[in-house]
């Protein structure tokens, strides 16, 4: 186990191919205990896949993954069991209802039976889901079943959290609630990693930004360190990530398309 | 309406058919080849048959039989157009059900400039692609090809014409039913309340089987034969149901009734607007139809403990046997693994009661009581096991990111279609001995016979379920590999008689199979010991290849 001031998840030299196409090129990198990192960059710039290592998904071609003092590859069942993981886009059963659901990812972690109960009666309360938990998913709006998603990540109080687009459809109180949520975790020494494309939220909520690009880590810091790199200060992330990932000729292509 | 965009439509329902898991799921692959395959083969198959057909013709001498060859090659064309409106139906009507069960199927861009009239051809059109088309193609180069020796050319082009019609008359009522079933399947939901699962279940089921039973009686063996002379002879009599107009119209075109023969081809005609148009008017009204949720649950929550934790299994393990057991009784595309079992047992089973087909002899019921005693769990546990990983589908993500070990995946797997396929077999036991009424000692052997059944083939098709677990979920869940399915099935087969073997070989000794040979007696307890014997040492070393399987599943997860 790590504790505060040491790194939580260590990336060395991690590297990941599919066929010719490079989706992790040589990636080091340290997330500290108890901060949220914010994983940005464009499509297919290998942040999904550095997620996806991370929790185990996917072996590296060549590196090492350790995460909370546990080499990912020797015991993978060991990592995702401190581990809270929301890919993009996921798919439930859609046949069980949201209770059924949140109770059989209970049971897969382990937790016991009033344990459970009540953990999932205060996330379900929260996230304005009583009412509808005894419903099938297959009727829940995409938003509900992200909240479905968010507390099956957040039931077995995992010591790090691996967030893909984690408030991708929530409405704006359920946004707030799993933004202050995220805070107060970090605050008792949870670890999250976030990959998103909302750079407002990125920049308000994460202690340091990583910044990927062709599967290159391209920078690593917090704000004011994002602003000295790409030579911008007073700017807000939006420019500093244009300018560091050479995408800022946004006016010429809006130009372009008008024509 | 746009032709363009039905044609566009129709292929990106085919292209969504191909839509097969490769090793590396960065690379959709398109197999082309095996695509039309089928239709190649279909047509080779049709011609072979026509050439056949015709060489025999030319080449009989006795010109009795020529005439006779001559009629019956006539009949069964005039049979042609009913037989492939009913095929078309069955099959249009399974592809339908399905794909009903996934809400992510194709959905067509309702927000594209797409009229309903274009959907709803399309839709259509997308139904007979696959099996229904390639028995149009089989039927109609077998049609073409004899009809040169037979020199029937003008009836051919026209049995041709009836074929493509019907199976587009099967399609539109397919439409149609598709549509209203989805509005009655929501007005059901709201009236039984929490009870709709089981209400959606049990309806699923009885529709099934008797779609099933009615099926195989009209298709096997004498039940084709039978249903060729009621087409040939009884369509006539029932002129006024509009589904036999075209086969009417043939029959006219050969007694050569003209007007009558365009006075029902036009009425055919009409009749296929009418439906299309309907379906049309429904898809409109219904297309965009929601079915209300089905609440399963209300009032205060109680996690189970339930009793699987007192037979061994860890929390984790009871989780998945629980969730598996609510999918396949929830999940309307996985119901069809109740129906083979239980139609394996109903179609011998009115044989046997005399429903249909000609008598059975008593002598037969010892065979049947085997049968119904062997085959459904036998069978049952083949099913499961070859699609229990695959129908994870999509939601396979959260066995990979979640601290399932293989030890876990392996045993709770096993364990839910070893308790499933007993279910059935008991169940059909229970059948099976009330009505072919086997003596104690042989029923209980087949009891112990059927429970060493599973347990070996539930490993070996479990292992199949691993090996080619297939999530693709659209247009339909595929969830496990053909070539799986075909390499495992016959395994699965060579193994079950292997394991059956002694008993056959008692069987045999005993004097109840006759051979030319005297043969020493093999007891039957001796039989049974060495069958449990042979399933135990399959069991054991399938389950330990399944679990090294499973191991490599989950470490090499491409997700």
């Amino acid at each position: 186990m790590v504790s505060a001031g040491e790194a939580t998840v260590k990336l060395r030299g991690v590297a990941k191919r599919y066929a010719d196409i490079i989706a992790v090129d040589y990636v080091d990198l340290d997330v500290k205990y108890g901060e949220i990192l914010g994983l940005l960059g464009p499509n297919g710039s290998g942040k999904s896949t550095t997620l996806k290592m991370i929790l185990a998904l996917i072996r590296p071609d060549s590196g090492s993954v350790s995460v909370l003092g546990i080499e990912a590859e020797d015991d993978p069942v060991a990592v995702k069991r401190q581990v809270g993981y929301v890919p993009e886009s996921p798919r439930l059963y859609e046949f069980l209802t949201g209770l059924e659901y949140l109770d059989f990812v209970g049971d897969i972690y382990g937790l016991d039976a009033s344990e459970k109960k009540g953990r999932i009666e205060e996330y379900l309360e929260a996230m304005e889901l009583e009412g509808r938990e005894g419903d099938m998913i297959s009727s829940y709006s995409q938003g509900m079943k992200q909240k479905i998603a968010l507390i099956s990540a957040f039931l077995h109080k995992p010591k790090l959290l691996l967030l893909d687009e984690p408030l991708s459809g929530l409405d704006p109180r359920s946004a707030r609630i799993v933004k202050d949520l995220l805070r107060k975790l970090t605050a008792q020494g949870v670890t999250t990693i976030m990959s998103t494309h909302i750079l407002e939220i990125a920049q308000a909520m994460c202690d340091r930004i990583a910044i990927m690009y062709e599967g290159r880590l391209l920078a690593l810091g917090n704000m004011k360190e994002l602003r000295q790199k790409a030579r911008l200060p007073g700017s807000d992330l939006e420019d500093v990530f244009l300018k560091l990932t050479g995408t800022e000729d946004v006016r010429e292509v809006v130009e372009a398309l008008l024509k | 309406m746009n032709w363009k965009t039905v044609l566009r439509l129709v292929s990106v329902d085919v292209k969504s058919g191909r839509l097969i898991r490769g090793q590396r799921l960065r690379r959709y692959r398109e197999r082309r080849v095996f695509q039309y395959l089928l239709y190649g083969g279909a047509c080779v198959l049709g011609i072979a048959v026509g050439l056949g057909g015709g060489i025999f013709y030319t080449a009989v001498p006795d010109s009795d039989l020529r005439t006779l060859f001559y009629e019956g090659a006539r009949l069964l064309f005039l049979s042609f157009p009913t037989m492939v409106l009913l095929y078309s139906l069955v099959f249009t009507t399974m592809s339908q059900i399905q794909r009903m069960g996934v809400r992510s199927s194709i959905q067509l861009p309702y927000w594209l400039p797409i009229t309903w009239e274009e959907h709803t051809l399309a839709s259509t059109i997308a139904h007979l692609i696959g099996l229904p088309l390639a028995s149009i193609i089989l039927f109609s180069s077998a049609i073409a090809t004899v009809s040169i020796y037979l020199e029937t050319t003008p009836l051919a082009i026209l049995t041709i014409l009836t074929l493509l019609a019907s199976a587009f008359l099967a399609s539109t009522t397919t439409e149609i039913f598709r549509v209203l079933q989805t509005r009655l399947i929501g007005a059901v939901y709201k009236s039984s309340g929490k009870a709709a699962v089981w209400v959606r279940f049990l309806g699923s089921l009885i529709f099934l089987i008797a779609f099933y039973v009615v099926w195989f009686s009209l298709t096997s063996g004498g039940g084709s034969i039978a249903l060729i002379e009621m087409l040939t002879s009884a369509q006539e009599a029932v002129w006024f149901i509009p589904y036999v107009w075209l086969g009417v119209a043939l029959a006219s075109f050969m007694n050569g009734l003209l007007a009558q023969t365009v006075i029902f081809s036009l009425a055919s005609l009409l009749f296929i607007l009418v439906l299309f148009y309907v379906a049309v008017k429904l898809n409109a009204r219904f297309g965009l139809y929601e079915p209300p949720a089905i609440t399963v649950s209300r009032g205060a929550y109680v996690p189970k403990v339930g009793f699987l934790g007192k037979l061994g299994f860890s929390s984790l393990e009871a989780a998945v046997i629980r969730k598996d057991f609510k999918a396949f009784t929830r999940r309307r595309e996985l119901m069809y693994v109740f129906i083979t079992p239980l139609v394996v047992i109903l179609v011998p089973l009115m044989q046997y009661l005399g429903i249909y087909g000609g008598p059975v002899p008593p002598e037969a019921s010892r065979f049947l009581s085997a049968w119904i005693l062997l085959a459904p769990g036998a069978i049952m546990a083949v099913m499961l096991g070859t699609m229990i990983i695959g129908e994870e589908g999509g939601s396979v993500w959260l066995f990979f990111s979640s601290p399932i070990t293989a030890r876990n995946l392996v045993k709770s797997k096993y364990a839910f279609i070893i308790i499933f396929s007993c279910i059935v077999m008991l169940v059909c036991g229970v059948i099976g001995i009330l009505i072919a009424r086997p003596s104690l000692d042989i029923a209980i052997v087949l009891l112990i016979e059927s429970v060493l059944l599973i347990f070996a083939l539930g490993a070996v098709s479990l292992r199949a379920g691993i090996k080619g677990a297939d999530f693709t979920e659209v247009p339909r869940p595929r969830m496990v590999r053909p070539l799986t399915v075909v390499v495992y099935g016959l395994l699965c087969l060579l193994l079950a008689l292997a394991i059956f073997s002694p008993l056959l070989l008692h069987e045999v000794t005993m004097g109840y199979i006759p051979v030319p040979v005297s043969l020493p007696k093999i007891d039957l307890y001796v039989a049974v010991s060495i069958s449990a014997v042979i399933a135990v040492i399959v069991t054991f070393v399938f389950y330990k290849i399944a679990l090294a399987a499973a191991e490599k599943f989950l470490t090499e997860a491409e997700v």
